[in-house]
């Protein structure tokens, strides 16, 4: 709680829940020589998670179905919360976060289609993604545009359903998920929204475990050769545009809090060290290089906070949402990232090695600024958005 | 990218190497239109000796670095680093410290430019390529540094160069540099700090020779090492008796410790160095007692302008990497190097390569290194590495963070380059420190 001031009435309950899964159940996977984590924990935390509510599940009879990150309450006090809940997770891990995230934004995408599903998957992931990066603003309003980021995965009708054919990448999402949600082309230009099961003929998903940060979370490429799904897979009325605009919202947004959690995690553990460890004689924070660091560390933090709650208020707007989600992550993920740079140089060479774990929150820091559109993608993005607004 | 082809070829006509032929003879000569690389255009600068080289490490680097590059940070622990060292140093890489015929620097630009200098280049080739087996060739000069500027002539004789000669003979010895205690990093690389340093490494006199006991802790090189200049206070004294010992593999009592895990540069290890009576003979001694302090603080000034070359070799890989990346791949129909956007990125990225170039080069200008301009050279170059690394990650997007591609592990390897050889606020100390008397506590004439 500490380190939130001005959480409105009802949001204490579901931080100081965050605050008790984090200390509780994330904590211990730091315990022995990992430093991501040990990766054999990862499975019982995510459980954990669905169990107490922090999961958020497209299943309405799930506990995270409702208040779970990025769940089905509406309104900008639902995602506000979710914001805060998932920044409050990552001042422990944000690999563990990010699969609350991945989880969260697929449900959602579930949830805001009002489609009644039998039988609704467990663990679910969005795949938006194709080749170099998320799609340019033009590209969000006609995937079918001619030019260069024009959307190369196909929805072809096909008997009473579809055949997708094409390729996602960069799918973040928990491990073993058991359907990802597609968007891709339809024929008459617009976009579609399809639940693709895992285990579709047709569907590989290959895992890819070797990279910088936020490696407890599944990252995985998505091939999709034909595949046969039917007519009510498809999560869209007719066009999915809405749903392509809240998934991009919502995976800013919630970059954007993971990297602001990272950030103060890395603060706070900055402070405690400079407290206890003696150089020159003196503890490091009596030194004016050290308070620098760490003042510096904390403005930004606090920077990044107020930037992601309005934000995260704007979701409901659906005018401004993207240009003000665009801006928190392109901002966000910077500030957070300067925020772990500077922390982990008050640990001097500790900083470097695994011991303290600062390595680890700067890999995950400069992951979060390239994971789903990058600055120089961010910056036109927003020169182009703000040109519509 | 102008897809009108009259005015494609009215741009290509203003532009200044088609545009210049109307200059007059004179005129043209004036005009460099040479199309050359910045690499061919700074190795001209450089002098000779230095020039050859920076083209021998390069071909080192590209032949021997590279292909060992991912496996080596992938798998530290089984990495055989021998086959690379004993390659460096038939090729002369490993006697840089000293000018021909002891060593294999050239004398030219030993002399007439710095010692440091044709390490400098070196060091930028190799860490273009790999910091961790960078620093694990370059740590064996830090090692030796302490013996060539003690000035103190029975140790260059007696320990410097019978290794030197070794070495040339490929039969090459590996040297460490141990001055950081558990209790005391920064503190041993700053005046204010070593005042109050709580060092515990101690040396007490013997018959014939010391007995040293304590520990170090982030030795570069440390398991590897068949020696090591190692500093220790005299009993019962305080940091002002500092004195270099020269430390060897197998004496009775000395031991290497925990080798920690670090983010970047894991070829090399950093290694816990363990003295319980450890006995070093008078003959060991680098330099005169209590002359380890000085000692200490004038190899961190031939240093630091290495550590900064490291550093630009870190960026510079990542740049040619990124570079590589935005030629191959495409949106749609168009590259990514032929978008403006990625094009002003690059020229960004390329403008603070050559600055931090210019700066180290800089501080390698004169024989004697110097502690303002060295330190001022390492906080540019390792500042501006770490920038550049991260904005070569963020130009490929999510490609950047995926292994196999070298750029993540040139960023990873190019953050360390703001800690050691003092973290970067301490190195900016130095230099107040350095021009505190000269230019900054007095006022103007």
């Amino acid at each position: 709680m500490e380190c939130f001031t001005g959480l409105r009435d009802g949001e204490h309950d579901f931080v100081g829940l965050a605050e008790s899964f984090a200390r509780k159940t994330v904590q211990p996977m730091f315990e022995g020589d990992f430093p991501d984590g040990d990766p054999a924990r990862v499975a019982s935390i995510l459980s954990k998670a669905f169990e107490v509510g922090l999961a958020s599940s497209p299943d309405s009879r799930m506990p995270g179905y409702e208040y779970g990150i990025w769940g089905a309450n509406p309104g900008d006090s639902g995602n506000r919360l979710s914001a805060i809940l998932l920044s409050v997770i990552a001042r422990t891990c944000s690999g563990i976060a990010m699969n609350l995230h991945s989880q969260g934004l697929a449900s959602s995408i579930i949830t805001a289609s009002q489609r009644k599903l039998a039988h609704p998957p467990g663990r679910v992931a969005a795949a938006l993604q194709e080749g170099y990066g998320l799609p340019g603003y033009l590209t969000l309003i006609d995937p079918a545009r001619e030019g260069p980021e024009a959307v190369s995965t196909m929805a072809r009708a096909h008997g009473s359903g579809y055949v997708i054919s094409g390729n996602k990448s960069f799918v973040y999402g928990m491990s073993g998920t058991e359907a990802f949600v597609v968007f891709c082309r339809v024929e008459d230009g617009g976009w579609g929204c399809f639940l693709v099961p895992a285990d579709t003929p047709g569907v590989q998903v290959t895992g890819i475990s070797e990279r910088t940060g936020l490696r407890s979370c599944g990252l995985f490429e998505l091939s999709l050769k034909d595949v046969e799904i039917p007519a009510d897979a498809r999560l869209d009325e007719g066009d999915a545009a809405s749903l392509v605009k809240r998934s991009v919202c919502l995976h800013w947004l919630g970059l954007s809090a993971i990297a602001a959690g990272n950030g103060q995690g890395a603060l706070l553990a900055a402070k405690r060290y400079a407290s206890e460890r003696y150089q020159g004689g003196t503890l490091i924070e009596n030194h004016p290089a050290v308070r620098k660091l760490v003042a510096r560390s904390e403005a930004r933090v606090e920077t990044a906070f107020a930037l992601l709650l309005k934000a995260a208020e704007s979701l409901e707007d659906a005018g401004d949402c993207l240009r003000q989600c665009a801006i928190a992550k392109l901002t966000i993920t910077e500030l957070g990232f300067q925020a772990v740079t500077d922390c982990l140089q008050v640990f001097g060479g500790y900083g470097y090695m695994e011991d303290y774990r600062m390595e680890k929150r700067l890999r995950d820091a400069v992951v979060l600024k390239s994971a789903g559109g990058s600055g120089n993608a961010l910056e036109l993005f927003i020169f182009e958005v703000g040109r519509e607004v | 990218m102008v897809n009108d082809a009259a005015l494609a070829a009215r741009i290509e006509s203003l532009k200044v190497r088609n545009a210049s032929a109307n200059l007059d003879l004179f005129g043209r000569l004036l005009v460099d239109n040479r199309e050359m690389t910045v690499w061919e255009h700074d190795t001209k600068l450089l002098p000779l000796g230095a020039r050859i080289w920076r083209r021998n490490a390069r071909r080192f680097a590209r032949e021997f670095i590279r292909p060992d590059a991912l496996k080596a940070d992938a798998s530290p622990t089984d990495y055989d680093p021998k086959p690379i060292i004993r390659k460096a140093s038939r090729k002369g890489f490993q006697t840089l410290m000293l000018p021909l015929p002891v060593g294999t620097a050239f004398p030219g630009s030993y002399f007439l430019g710095s010692a440091a200098l044709q390490l400098a280049v070196v060091a930028e080739e190799f860490a273009a390529e790999s910091g961790g087996l960078a620093l694990l060739l370059l740590a064996h000069h830090l090692g030796c540094a302490p013996m060539a500027l003690s000035g103190h002539i029975p140790t260059v004789f007696r320990h410097l160069l019978p290794m030197y000669a070794k070495a040339i003979l490929g039969r090459p010895e590996i040297m460490a540099f141990a001055i950081t205690e558990p209790g005391a990093g920064s503190d041993v690389e700053e005046t204010e700090g070593g005042a109050c340093a709580h060092l515990v490494t101690t040396a007490k006199k013997r018959d014939k020779g010391f007995v040293i006991n304590g520990r170090k802790c982030f030795i570069s090189d440390g398991a590897i090492a068949d020696k090591v200049t190692l500093y220790a206070k005299l009993d019962n004294e305080g940091i002002e008796s500092w004195t270099c010992f020269l430390v060897e593999k197998g004496m009775k009592g000395f031991s290497v410790g925990r080798r920690e895990h670090k983010m970047g540069q894991r070829a090399a290890d950093a290694s816990e160095l363990i003295l319980e009576d450890v006995f070093v003979p008078d003959t060991n001694v680098v330099g005169p007692l209590r002359s380890g302090w000085a000692n200490n603080r004038n190899v961190l000034n031939y240093s630091r302008p290495v550590v900064g070359a490291m550093a630009l070799g870190h960026a510079r890989g990542a740049f040619e990497r990124a570079v590589e990346f935005c030629r191959r791949t495409s949106l749609g129909t168009r590259r990514l190097i032929d978008c403006q956007d990625i094009q002003i990125e690059l020229a960004d990225m390329l403008i603070k390569l050559w600055t931090a170039r210019a700066m180290v080069w800089h501080s390698c200008g004169q024989f004697r290194c110097y502690q303002s301009a060295s330190a001022a050279a390492k906080v540019a170059a390792s500042d501006i590495s770490f920038e550049v690394c991260t904005r070569a990650m963020e130009l490929m997007g999510d490609h950047g963070y995926l292994h196999g591609g070298l750029t993540e592990s040139l960023w990873r390897d190019s953050r360390l380059t703001q800690i050691y050889e003092g973290t970067n606020q301490i190195n900016r100390l130095a230099v107040v420190e350095h021009q505190w008397e000269a230019e900054l506590s007095r006022m103007p004439a």
